[in-house]
């Protein structure tokens, strides 16, 4: 692994077990006597080889389904490969889907706390300046804040988790798809931030349905179909290789 | 790194006390309610039908709290990697944190909810001694034991959502299993063996040893629910390792 390689994938293929009859109940498994091998393995990833550089920013296509997703929760270390191995040299914040790492029934602000607390950035000392500076970024009032998060809009969720991990400086970045429901504003301050984030140094993986955006934002492109890659290089030329799978 | 860990580890109690009673007017005085009602029954119904047992409020008080405490906290346990799904797909964090963390928080229930009730047991003719202590390690043993059970649900009720659904169903069946509101002696000899291979069984007699005997924990029982609680944790363990890389595409 090279000085400034921070993810090294080799021949990582990942499976899912997936219940064969779709069942999710011990009636269905009696009746349809399928006790023998009630899971079968769906292979969602294959051998896939990819070097990450320090900085780099890489943004990855394709069509629904084909494993971007997995992909990252692969890197991340959430799911765990069948063959193959995952080397990561950097402290990965988390992922950034939508909704996810949000607890509905909480307010805002204790979502903020629970949230820093799970990527590490939460300590006494500076908890009260990084909680200002979360809802200032997010833009969202303090009556907002104390809401229960599922009072809140798609747009104002995604603003919540967005700025929760945004606000720090992550040295491995990896977003999924949530910036596509910010009003323009605030897709327009996100790519700011971006670009400061990166320009100090952190490494981004950013899954967007967006060729335009990953030309933006991105100077390597990833394209994925069918749990494949098919092409690794410029993101303008990523960009082409997608638009042509439709 | 570590400090990190203990802030995840707290943060995850206080999200699921916070969770538990954040829309209710009484909070956490409903988990007192609950006992205090069954103890209310119990001793309507009961206490003529068992005037064997002596001091039978204090008996039926001492084995029930042990009893919802265990029924609530499996019940939770059981559905905690369903409830944490969000989380578990987006943090890379050790997933056994999620039932230790919600054992945690039952735990904590239960503790403060022991405080009223061992003042309660008090007027009812617990005899404070030295012996008392020993509540300690049995609620410590009770506590890895409740948490093996309700980790092998939990691991497997990912797979079959009937686990959970089956294990409320079996839940209050295993109540009357288990010798909380009658004595052992009173079981005809023919269904003795049922309540036997009871494992609450045995933990009852343990906590019946302090909070209504007062005497020292019987070695006899403690040797028992060792046993009962390594065969359980070693079980528990098996089950989480084989199932829980399966649990990110099942959720």
């Amino acid at each position: 692994m090279g000085k400034d390689t921070v993810i090294k994938l080799k021949d990582v293929s990942v499976s899912y077990l997936q219940n064969r009859k779709g069942t999710h109940s011990v009636k269905d498994f009696i009746l349809k006597a399928s006790f023998i091998s009630p899971f079968q393995k769906h292979r969602v990833l294959h051998n896939i080889d990819m070097e990450v550089k320090r900085g780099d920013s890489i943004g990855i296509l394709g069509p629904n389904g084909t494993g971007k997703s997995t992909l990252l929760r692969t890197i991340a270390g959430i799911i765990k490969p069948d063959t193959g191995t995952v080397d990561v040299k950097v402290i990965i914040s988390p992922l950034l889907t939508l909704g996810a790492g949000l607890e509905l029934e909480l307010s805002g602000y204790e979502n903020m706390k629970i949230s820093m607390a799970l990527t590490g950035n939460y300590s006494k000392s500076t908890r009260a300046e990084m909680i200002e500076k979360v809802s200032d970024f997010a833009e969202l009032t303090k009556e907002q804040l104390k809401m229960p998060v599922k009072m809140y809009s798609t747009g104002m969720l995604a603003r919540l988790a967005f700025s929760s991990v945004m606000t720090a400086q992550p040295e491995l970045l990896m977003i999924d798809e949530v910036l596509a429901v910010g009003d323009r504003g605030f897709q327009r301050k996100c790519k700011d931030r971006l670009h400061e984030i990166l320009q100090n140094g952190a490494t981004l993986l950013f899954i967007s349905h967006s060729p335009d955006e990953v030309k933006e934002i991105c100077k390597r492109g990833i394209c994925i179909n069918e749990g494949r890659k098919i092409y690794d290089g410029s993101s303008k030329k990523a960009a082409d290789v997608y638009s042509k799978l439709f | 790194m570590r400090a990190k860990r203990r802030y995840i580890i707290l943060f995850l109690i206080y999200k699921n006390l916070q969770l538990k009673y954040k829309h209710s007017v009484l909070g956490f005085f409903w988990s007192l309610l609950h006992p205090f009602l069954y103890l209310l029954i119990f001793l309507a119904i009961f206490s003529a039908a068992f005037p064997a047992i002596e001091n039978y409020p204090l008996y039926v008080l001492s084995g029930l709290i042990f009893w919802i405490y265990f029924s609530n906290a499996t019940s939770q346990l059981s559905i905690v990697f369903i409830k944490n799904a969000h989380l578990l797909k987006s943090f890379n964090i050790s997933k056994l944190l999620y039932p230790l963390t919600e054992l945690g928080s039952e735990l904590v229930s239960f503790l403060l909810g022991l405080i009223p009730f061992m003042i309660l047991m008090y007027f009812l003719g617990l005899k404070i001694t030295i012996n008392l202590l020993y509540i300690i390690p049995v609620i410590l043993l009770f506590s890895i034991f409740t948490f093996s059970v309700g980790l092998i649900l939990g691991s497997l009720n990912v797979f079959l959502r009937d686990v959970g659904i089956l294990w409320n169903t079996i839940n209050p069946a295993l109540f009357y299993l288990s010798p909380i509101a009658y004595s052992f002696k009173i079981v005809p000899e023919r269904f003795k063996f049922i309540v036997k291979y009871n494992p609450l069984y045995h933990f009852l007699e343990l906590v019946r040893n302090v909070l209504y005997s007062g005497q020292s924990p019987d070695p006899h029982y403690v040797g028992r629910c060792l046993m009962i609680t390594s065969v359980a944790g070693i079980l528990a363990f098996i089950i989480y390792r084989k199932t829980r890389n399966g649990f990110i595409s099942n959720l």
